[in-house]
């Protein structure tokens, strides 16, 4: 630790309790730590007046000790799962974790209670920002409340980061495939399923209707969402490098929602106001199926993980750099 | 008192070559303002006070030696190595201790939580992290709560959890700002005496207002007033600043602190003066 050692003197005059304060307290210190020190130091007050005292002790002592008594039960080292599950466990913050399964259980109960055809590509819409919620509500200065302390550790960066985004994940990634495989998938299979229009041409509401029961029977599977959310997730942790993880959370999930509304909304202005009031089950499946299921659509998400998977190595320290500037206490 | 807490900071200082603590030119603004101004700052072995009024700069200080805040110029050498690199700054951030002025913490988390969550961020070994977060709540006497939710202590309890969790990887470079807030009297005089115990083989840099606790704890004073350093010595060098000045205070040590504030104030205000009268002519 220090070059600094106890020199015979110094010994002596402790053994003798003539060390001056000061250079006791260093050497107390220093024995703690230092095995050489500690033998020369215990070998100076064996040989100084205190020694016949300690030899007594030291036989009262072996003789009082017929067996060893059994070391005092302090708590066990926790095991690795244990010590995971602590570390993630702060990533679950309450709040998140209730819109969690109100989606999920809304989603489930729209399809069944309601026997609304919509809730399981809404649900599908819906899946890939809620890992991104997650993420954004357990890391940083904004979302954890221990950021200053874990700011000043070597484990506060990434490794922090990543942990809690795998609790994220591993909460509501089997959480919103269940909810979605629950989803009744339309039974009734339309014989003109190959006429289905395109996106932007729904004319009416009766085909509309029509259309949607043969769409939902074409919506993605419920796994279908889990590489784009891993994608998104992964997007979001590059995108954090740079601006924090909350405006990246809220930039790629507004990204997301655009890409999804976008093209709905368009869609419904072509329908003559129709869409506004008649929830669009048709045009949303066709679109996700597009968007997600598919060779090429899973290929073109598993790509875009790869990329960022990528980037984020070598974004990798930027997690544990200080923050130039910005103060949170002045 | 001050005069031992003396002798053993220069016995020890002659130990390392490098100080733990070396700062050059360390300049920290937050927007338009400069919180530390071009600071230069060695600090060895033992307990330091680093005293100011309120907005001088302790905080945007020790939150820079803590590696949390990163200065827009200067360098930072802590424990002998540069903190702007991210190899040797994971190596110090293991052997540091900081207790943020404010902190927070989960609310299901129990004192023994805390303190192991903390320890397995400085990424101390697994093995050690339950003998060494009892040491730790024991040395700031909180082992009869060490199974109590944080939430429920009172506030100068939550205080030392945040002190417990500063030591427990036995730093070498502590590092607390306001530690004192919220302990009652007879909690004051025992942390001060932990102090003391720590400041004897690492460094301890307490960041506080009030000059009592520097007094009473601390063998080196530092003295910070509008980010740059006023005052640097030992205890007894900034009471002997008050002796006979006049100044207010309740007691040496705190007129010494007003002296040494109000000297550079008096000096700036000065330079002002000249210089305006300078441009004026």
């Amino acid at each position: 630790m220090s070059a600094w050692h106890v020199d015979d003197s110094l010994a002596t005059a402790y053994a003798a309790g003539s060390a001056p304060e000061p250079g006791a307290w260093s050497l107390e210190k220093h024995i703690e730590s230092c095995g050489a020190c500690a033998v020369l130091v215990s070998t100076a007050v064996r040989r100084g007046a205190a020694g016949p005292v300690l030899a007594e002790v030291r036989e009262a002592v072996l003789a009082a000790a017929v067996r060893p008594a059994p070391p005092a039960p302090l708590t066990p080292p926790l095991g690795p799962t244990a010590r995971v599950l602590w570390a993630a466990g702060p990533a679950l913050r309450g709040p998140w974790l209730v819109a969690l399964l109100l989606v999920a259980a809304g989603a489930v109960g729209l399809a069944y209670g309601a026997g609304f055809a919509g809730a399981r590509p809404l649900l599908l819409a819906l899946a890939p920002v809620l890992p991104l919620a997650g993420v954004a509500v357990s890391y940083g200065e904004h979302a954890d409340p221990m950021h200053e302390i874990g700011a000043s550790t070597p484990g506060g960066g990434l490794r922090l980061l990543l942990t809690r985004t795998t609790a994220v994940l591993a909460v509501s990634l089997p959480l919103l495939t269940l909810a979605g495989a629950l989803m009744p998938s339309s039974v009734s299979m339309a014989p003109t399923a190959s006429t289905v229009p395109s996106v932007f041409a729904v004319p009416s509401v009766t085909e509309a209707a029509s259309v949607a029961s043969v769409a939902s029977t074409r919506a993605p599977g419920a796994a279908a969402w889990l590489l784009p959310a891993l994608a998104l997730v992964l997007a979001t942790l590059v995108l954090g490098s740079y601006a924090g993880c909350r405006t990246a959370a809220g930039a790629v999930g507004g990204a997301w929602a655009l890409a999804i509304a976008g093209p709905l909304l368009g869609a419904s202005r072509l329908d003559g106001g129709v869409g506004i009031t008649a929830f669009p089950t048709a045009e949303l499946s066709a679109y996700l199926t597009r968007l997600l299921a598919g060779a090429g659509a899973q290929g073109g998400w598993a790509a875009g993980a790869v990329v960022c998977a990528g980037l984020l190595v070598l974004r990798r320290r930027s997690f544990d750099r200080p923050a130039l500037g910005a103060a949170r206490h002045v | 008192m001050t005069a031992k807490d003396t002798a053993k900071d220069t016995a020890t200082d002659t130990v390392a070559t490098a100080l733990p603590v070396e700062v050059r030119g360390l300049t920290v603004r937050h927007r338009r303002t400069v919180a530390l101004d071009a600071v230069d700052l060695g600090l060895g072995t033992g307990v330091h006070g680093l005293l100011g009024p309120n907005g001088a700069g302790k905080t945007s200080l020790i939150r820079v030696l803590a590696t949390v805040a990163a200065p827009a110029e200067g360098r930072v050498e802590l424990l002998g190595r540069d903190v702007s690199e991210h190899g040797p700054r994971a190596a110090v951030r293991r052997r540091l201790g900081y207790l943020p002025q404010e902190f927070g913490y989960y609310p299901g988390f129990t004192v023994r939580d805390f303190v192991s969550y903390v320890a397995w961020l400085k990424e101390m070994p697994a093995s050690r992290v339950p003998g060494a977060v009892e040491r730790a709540v024991d040395r700031v006497g909180l082992m009869d709560r060490i199974d109590t939710r944080v939430k429920t202590l009172s506030g100068g309890m939550v205080r030392r959890t945040g002190i417990a969790q500063a030591i427990v990887n036995e730093p070498e470079l502590l590092l607390l700002d306001e530690p004192t807030t919220g302990l009652d009297p007879e909690q004051r005089v025992a942390f001060r005496a932990l102090l003391r115990e720590v400041g004897s083989a690492s460094t301890v840099i307490v960041a506080t207002h009030l000059v009592e606790d520097v007094a009473a704890a601390c063998s080196q004073v530092a003295v910070l007033e509008s980010g740059r350093i006023a005052f640097r010595g030992t205890t007894a060098e900034l009471t002997a600043l008050g002796d006979g000045t006049g100044e207010p205070g309740d007691n040496p040590a705190e007129r010494g602190y007003t002296a040494a504030v109000r000297a550079v104030r008096s000096h700036r205000a000065g330079s002002a003066t000249a210089a305006s009268a300078e441009a004026a002519r």
